[in-house]
């Protein structure tokens, strides 16, 4: 019940005007990065970073949720429309999405995405308000061995787990961890690889490395193999208020819901995972198997809403339990840092207030993005169609903005084009970027954690794997790699024998 | 694809390279050795963790498992490597980067968005005017309202840029 009354109390903050206006603002951007190919909303928060440190905690906050909520809304739009693939976590959507709108079934489409997004995001962010407290209750009591398993969870499961090539996931964790080295070690004060470097002393700036590694090498990637000629943006066609509509999308928008979350809340998380089981779902329970694939409206409904799901979903082990799954949650959680309030269990105590007026910002987020994106999708429509020249020259001119409002030195921006390069070279050969961040964030905690659990035990290293609930955490690990292996051999077995 | 599989062995190279830096380095970090873990211990593994992937993206390669180029809405796989832009826009941000402490953000970021937006295909004509505005415009927004306040090098002095 408690948490009732503090969540009632965080709508009565979230609720003054200029938390209104704040919550505005963020889902209005995080709507038109998801639209716009080339930025996401992990870049776009690390770009505010430094813009809203003079605003209170609180504020900046409610404006970084509703930039994560809205870019979930906005890549959908994106997909459905445009006519080229897009990102993976969208790619299903535009599977049946933009099947649907070249039949001239836009409208429907496009209202199931923003429907099913608004159903998911507002039962997930329930879910979200039932169990975090609970959950924070429970990680109170988790010691510095506990941390370590869970991280540890983390690093490999975002890193070898989800991309392609896990070799090149795990290197890119690895750069990661290495710039998160850079700096005055935390416990003995001693200075390491910083090269001698004065201002390498207080370690390389997590805005500087995010912005490189996102906008500046993403630009330079997509400038490297340009798409030119007009941007064709399929026209937004028929009714979508129909008796059929609703029949066939309510399932689907609940079954997605309830496919996400979950799979949101643990660290395999990310969007990827959960879309594709949740079409795979649909295509399963459908009656018109035959449509899937030539543009059937469950195959959107679905996917769309375990996807907005999941977005709520990793919310949980970062507010509970201060462990980033995503890129976007690490920066999320750098945010935190930069206000000195570190995101775990006792984030409900210290940080009440704050936490739940955060929590009732994603209701009322969730119902602002509902309007935009259904009533107000044709101005997207417009930012959609941008030329990309000025497209790009904005990215890179607000990336070096943001980095240089970091410290106000140059230093940084030789940073963040050395950055931008490595960004640039892991997109070629398939390096995904996401663990990098993740390790840039966590490796310093994980640092830590490491060696108070080894102070504490005075270096006896079966410290680490004593602790029961650190012993559950590696077995499922253990489980999990393996179930990994076998379905990676198996899948390989059966393109062989096709 | 012969280049392609040159780039990628480059890499490969270059994340065992950090990787060995990354050990050899560790040796030199001061460190008491009263408590069983000190700073030098994580830098280690990381340095392991670097080396092993970097060796095994090489052997990767060599095998003919080459990294798959990341998919994105703006980019057509069906063309060649554009290096001359990529070197352009590169030119450009070393440009804005030396160029703030010469003439002042506004021009810098001028440079910076006319630049790129030409390299990229944009008609200068256009190009231009907008970078100008949107310069101008950022610098009084952070002069006035941000409190943050960005170089105005040589137009120090002017009402509302310099902050």
């Amino acid at each position: 019940m408690d948490s009732i009354t503090a969540l009632l109390e965080g709508f009565a903050t979230a609720a003054q005007p200029a938390y209104l206006l704040y919550a505005l603002l963020g889902v209005t951007l995080g709507t038109a990065v998801g639209v716009l190919p080339g930025i996401g909303p992990a870049m776009t928060v690390a770009l505010l970073l430094p813009l809203t440190y003079s605003l209170e905690p609180t504020a900046a906050l409610i404006i970084f949720a509703g930039i994560y909520y809205g870019g979930m809304y906005g890549g959908s739009t994106t997909s459905i429309l445009l006519n080229t693939p897009g990102e993976s976590a969208s790619i299903v959507t535009a599977l049946e999405g933009n099947k649907m709108a070249k039949a001239g079934r836009g409208a429907a489409a496009l209202a199931t995405a923003a429907i099913g997004s608004f159903v998911a995001g507002t039962i997930a962010t329930v879910l979200l308000t039932l169990l975090a407290p609970t959950i924070a209750d429970v990680a109170v009591q988790l010691g510095p061995a506990d941390y370590v398993a869970l991280m540890v969870v983390a690093f490999t499961t975002v890193a070898a787990l989800l991309g392609s090539s896990p070799v090149r996931g795990l290197a890119s964790l690895g750069l990661g961890l290495f710039i998160g080295l850079v700096g005055t070690d935390t416990l003995s004060g001693q200075q390491r690889f910083t090269l001698g470097v004065a201002t390498m002393a207080d370690g390389i700036d997590v805005v500087v490395v995010a912005v490189g590694v996102f906008a500046v090498g993403e630009a330079l990637y997509v400038a490297s193999r340009l798409r030119h000629g007009p941007i064709e943006v399929i026209p937004i066609g028929g009714k979508w208020f129909t008796r059929d509509f609703w029949a066939r999308s309510w399932k689907p928008w609940l079954r997605g819901t309830f496919i996400g979350f979950p799979i949101g809340t643990v660290p395999a998380g990310g969007a990827d995972v959960s879309t594709f089981l949740s079409y795979a779902a649909e295509k399963k329970l459908s009656k018109r198997p035959e449509e899937f694939g030539k543009g059937a409206i469950e195959g959107v409904a679905g996917p769309e809403a375990a996807n907005n799901a999941a977005a709520a979903g990793v919310l949980v082990p970062l507010l509970t339990l201060g462990l980033p799954t995503t890129a976007t949650a690490a920066v999320i959680v750098a945010a935190f840092q930069s206000y000195g309030i570190q995101p775990g269990p006792l984030l409900f105590t210290n940080n009440s207030a704050m936490v739940w007026a955060l929590i009732a910002s994603l209701y009322i987020g969730n119902v602002m993005l509902l309007v935009l994106n259904l009533p107000l999708v044709k101005i997207w429509v417009k930012v959609l169609q941008i030329p990309r020249p000025y497209l790009y020259a904005g990215i890179l001119l607000f990336a070096a903005l943001g980095t240089y409002a970091v410290n106000f030195v140059v230093d940084d921006l030789i940073v963040l084009l050395v950055i931008g390069v490595v960004g640039f070279f892991m997109r070629r050969h398939g390096y995904p970027v996401a663990p990098l961040v993740v390790g840039l964030i966590l490796g310093p905690m994980a640092e830590e954690q490491v060696r108070r659990t080894l102070q504490i035990s005075e270096g006896s290293l079966s410290a680490l794997v004593t602790s029961p609930f650190a012993a559950v955490a590696y077995s499922v690990l253990v489980v999990l790699l393996a179930v990994t292996v076998v379905l990676r051999l198996r899948r390989k077995k059966s393109q062989v024998m096709v | 694809m012969i280049a392609e599989k040159a780039e990628e062995y480059a890499f490969g190279g270059l994340v065992a390279a950090i990787g060995v830096f990354t050990l050899v380095d560790a040796t030199t970090i001061a460190a008491r050795d009263d408590n069983a873990v000190g700073p030098r211990a994580f830098p280690y593994a990381v340095g392991i963790l670097l080396v092993v992937t970097g060796l095994a993206a090489i052997i990767a390669t060599a095998r003919g498992k080459l990294g798959q180029a990341e998919e994105a809405e703006d980019v057509d796989e069906s063309v060649r490597t554009d290096w001359v832009t990529v070197g352009k826009l590169v030119a450009i941000l070393v440009a804005h980067l030396v160029l703030i402490d010469l003439v002042g953000w506004p021009v810098a970021a001028t440079v910076l968005f006319f630049g790129a937006a030409w390299a990229l295909g944009a008609v200068w004509w256009r190009a231009l005017p907008i970078a100008v505005v949107l310069a101008l415009v950022v610098q009084v927004v952070f002069a006035s309202g941000l409190g943050l306040s960005l170089p105005a090098g040589i137009l120090e002095g002017v009402p509302f840029l310099d902050g």
